[in-house]
């Protein structure tokens, strides 16, 4: 489709910048630098001809952490020198080093700009990090972050402990240094009730100690994996542990450790390992923005097992022990299944009959991945990109939250250009390495890992069924009472306070004000006597879908003011909003308020609740700006909504 | 111009966006505009890959002496390339 033949030197069209990402995409590193500096050229001329602001866009476009430092240098080149704009408000963030920040900087700020994150960069000289956060009126300080990201490593690690010390001794100075690090962390919590991303420490090459380092405690290999374990161990839940010991083990302790960059420039690690390093910090911060993907649709033919299967028949395919090839496919159906367990949503995205797509599933015994384990199995001869639109419309996520790995670079890119909110990772020839490659684009990054991760996959797809009930159900209500919906109803408590951050953090639609607030913020509001907080759990006879809702509400007078609804959009149309009004009346009444107030808040994502209020009674009370208000009277008259949900305890 | 001259001068047109760049022995860090250490270390890492060659890390404090400019780098870089040859 898009062939390197022609390929043309400007990006006066969408399909020309989409030729030459492709070209860059498809490059192997003999032929990469040349494609590299065709884009280059053209986004040039794009600059001078169309504007910075085309330029901008295809640079960011082109930004992936395949390329090389200087590659995203150049890039960067394209975006603004300062990323905030004054429109949009940014998250700000401060960027502590141990060694020296400014490259490390440059190509976080790239990767922040394609992953449209709009962040305030503060950095502090090197070394200083300790001093940044414990002074007060510091640089820090008066720029009050809201994400503070310690990039320290082992050389920012005080003594080590002397090499004739033993156990008890050793373990004693592991927790005053770690004891240091907390103690920074709750100072940037409580000044600025900013989240911590934290780096752990990376373990060099050349042991002193050779075998033995792993038994002999005051080893440095040692005492620094016991950091790591205490890191892991004492980090609060406003503390987000970056792996970077996982990071220099992945790149090669020898790319890693190039001392050189060290000593001449006090950089971290070796040139090249900055791309990955400064790409999976921002895949951490955009985890802490709730903007990781959620869902993972896969092509069938030659990406979960070899060969074409409306050809070859179910039994033709590679697939398992039978084949090098076959084990290959089986090993990434396996890394699937897992990113499955955790969490991510799997679907199905194939050109194929829907029935010969579905039978190696039904008739083979050595396939990983079952039918039960997709949420979504669309297979048939439309084009990729509306099935993905569809599939994002069943899963009731939006586009941006899927992330496509089809083996087809001819799929790859009618998806990167039909549907470019899509994540679309370059798929390697070889199936050996199609782990790897979906692993490299860390779309998955979570910052904790609640039961409700756990049972979300399983909960999209017992969605799809309820759906098909719901559309054999001829009436609505009759489907509903089928379903035996117990609503459990109880404040913000330690139990779930984790579980409601994160629902406050990533509801976009389904959320009237759009007020994000960390851990710290939820934990006061649940304590405070001005506020009531309402979270509410739902479980129905096709399984529990956890924690669905919360509501906080303030009171003031006679008014009880609801500051934040939020819901998650799987329980949409099941009564859970008239459920949750409801209790709201229930606690106005008890406590003695008047009346009750709302507003709704319009933000690009949340149309869908613009007529909430009015849909459950509340009478118009005016307008500020673009927001709405809405006003309910407590009095003795005012019934209950109807709904299918039977309470339980409070 | 040679062939090693071409490509440092492509290397800095690079790195310092400048596509109109034309290189001169003679200039220092002090005569380019925005030759800081953050563009120091990009062209270093430009030109070890670029090359293929590995700085030793007393060749790398060279170019940033006092007095150190584009001729002495061109300098380093010959020495090297014909040392592989």
């Amino acid at each position: 489709m898009i062939g390197s033949a022609a390929r043309p030197d400007t990006v006066a069209d969408v399909a020309g910048a989409i030729a030459l990402l492709e070209d860059l995409v498809q490059s192997d590193s003999s032929t990469r630098a040349a494609r590299m500096q065709d884009l280059l050229r053209a986004l040039r001329t794009v600059a001078t001809t169309r504007g910075p602001e085309d330029a901008r866009h295809w640079a960011r476009r082109a930004i992936s952490p395949l390329l090389d430092y200087s590659s995203i240098s150049a890039l960067r080149t394209f975006l603004p020198p300062r990323l905030a704009s004054d429109a949009a408000k940014p998250v700000r963030l401060a960027i502590l080093g141990g060694p020296t920040t400014v490259q490390l900087r440059r190509v976080m700020e790239a990767f922040l700009a394609s992953e449209e994150i709009i962040a305030e960069v503060y950095e502090c000289d090197y070394g200083l990090f300790r001093q940044e956060i414990l002074t007060p009126g510091s640089g820090l300080d008066r720029f009050n972050p809201d994400i503070v990201f310690v990039a320290t490593g082992a050389r920012d690690v005080g003594d080590l402990p002397a090499a004739d010390l033993g156990e008890a001794e050793v373990a004693a100075i592991a927790e005053t240094e770690i004891a240091g690090f907390a103690a920074l962390w709750s100072i940037a919590h409580a000044k600025w009730n900013a989240t911590i991303i934290q780096n752990n420490f990376e373990i060099g090459p050349g042991s002193s100690f050779g075998h033995l380092a792993l038994r002999h405690p005051a080893a440095r290999e040692n005492y620094l994996d016991r950091l790591n374990r205490l890191l892991a161990e004492r980090a609060p839940a406003s503390v987000v542990l970056h792996d970077v010991r996982g990071l220099a083990a992945e790149a090669g302790a020898r790319a890693w450790f190039d001392a050189r960059f060290y000593f001449e420039f006090k950089m971290p690690c070796g040139a090249e390992c900055l791309v990955t390093y400064a790409h999976s910090v921002v895949a951490v911060i955009r985890a802490i923005q709730g903007r990781s993907r959620k869902a993972l649709v896969l092509d069938l033919d030659n990406t979960l097992w070899g060969g074409p299967v409306g050809d070859v028949g179910p039994g033709g395919i590679a697939l398992g022990d039978g084949s090098s090839e076959g084990q290959a496919f089986l090993a990434f159906q396996r890394y699937a299944r897992q990113l499955r367990a955790r969490g991510v949503v799997l679907a199905v995205c194939s050109k194929n009959d829907a029935d010969k797509a579905r039978e190696p599933f039904e008739t083979r015994s050595d396939m990983a991945l079952k039918l039960s384990d997709f949420a979504c199995f669309v297979a048939n001869w439309e084009n990729k990109a509306d099935n993905l639109r569809e599939i994002a419309r069943r899963l009731e996520l939006g586009a941006d939250a899927l992330v496509f790995f089809d083996d087809s670079p001819v799929e790859r890119a009618l998806v990167r250009r039909l549907a470019p909110e899509v994540a679309v990772p370059d798929v390697p020839e070889d199936p050996s390495d199609y782990v790897q490659a979906l692993a490299t684009g860390r779309y998955f990054e979570t910052t904790a890992f609640t039961r409700e991760d756990a049972a979300r996959a399983q909960s999209y797809a017992t969605n799809a069924q309820r759906r098909e009930l719901a559309d054999a159900s001829s009436d609505l209500r009759s489907f509903l009472a089928s379903l035996a919906m117990r609503m459990q109803v109880s404040p913000v408590s330690a139990l779930n306070i984790e579980r409601v951050t994160q629902l406050l953090n990533k509801s976009n639609q389904f959320n009237l004000t759009t007020r994000r607030m960390s851990l710290a913020e939820v934990k006061e509001v649940g304590a405070h006597p001005e506020w009531r907080t309402l979270t509410f759990s739902l479980r129905d006879s096709l399984g529990d879908n956890g924690l669905i809702s919360v509501v906080f509400l303030r009171a003031s007078e006679d008014t009880l003011t609801i500051d934040t609804w939020i819901m998650s959009c799987r329980v949409l149309q099941r009564g859970v909003e008239q459920f949750v009004r409801n209790e709201i009346v229930a606690l106005a009444r008890r406590d003695g308020f008047r009346r009750i107030s709302g507003s709704y808040v319009p933000t690009a994502k949340n149309r869908m609740v613009e007529h909430h209020y009015a849909g459950l009674g509340f009478q118009p009370a005016g307008t500020e700006g673009s927001k709405t208000l809405w006003v309910l009277p407590v009095e003795p008259g005012l019934a209950d909504l109807a709904h299918f949900i039977v309470g339980e305890g409070v | 111009m040679t062939d090693t001259r071409a490509r440092l001068q492509g290397i800095f047109r690079q790195v310092f966006d400048d596509p109109a760049l034309e290189l001169r022995d003679e200039w220092t860090a002090d005569d380019v505009d925005g030759w800081d250490s953050l563009r120091h270390t990009e062209l270093i890492i430009a030109i070890e890959k670029a090359f293929g060659i590995r700085f030793a890390i007393a060749e790398m404090a060279r170019t940033r002496e006092p007095g150190s400019n584009v001729g002495t780098l061109l300098e380093l870089l010959r020495t090297k390339v014909d040392a592989r040859r």
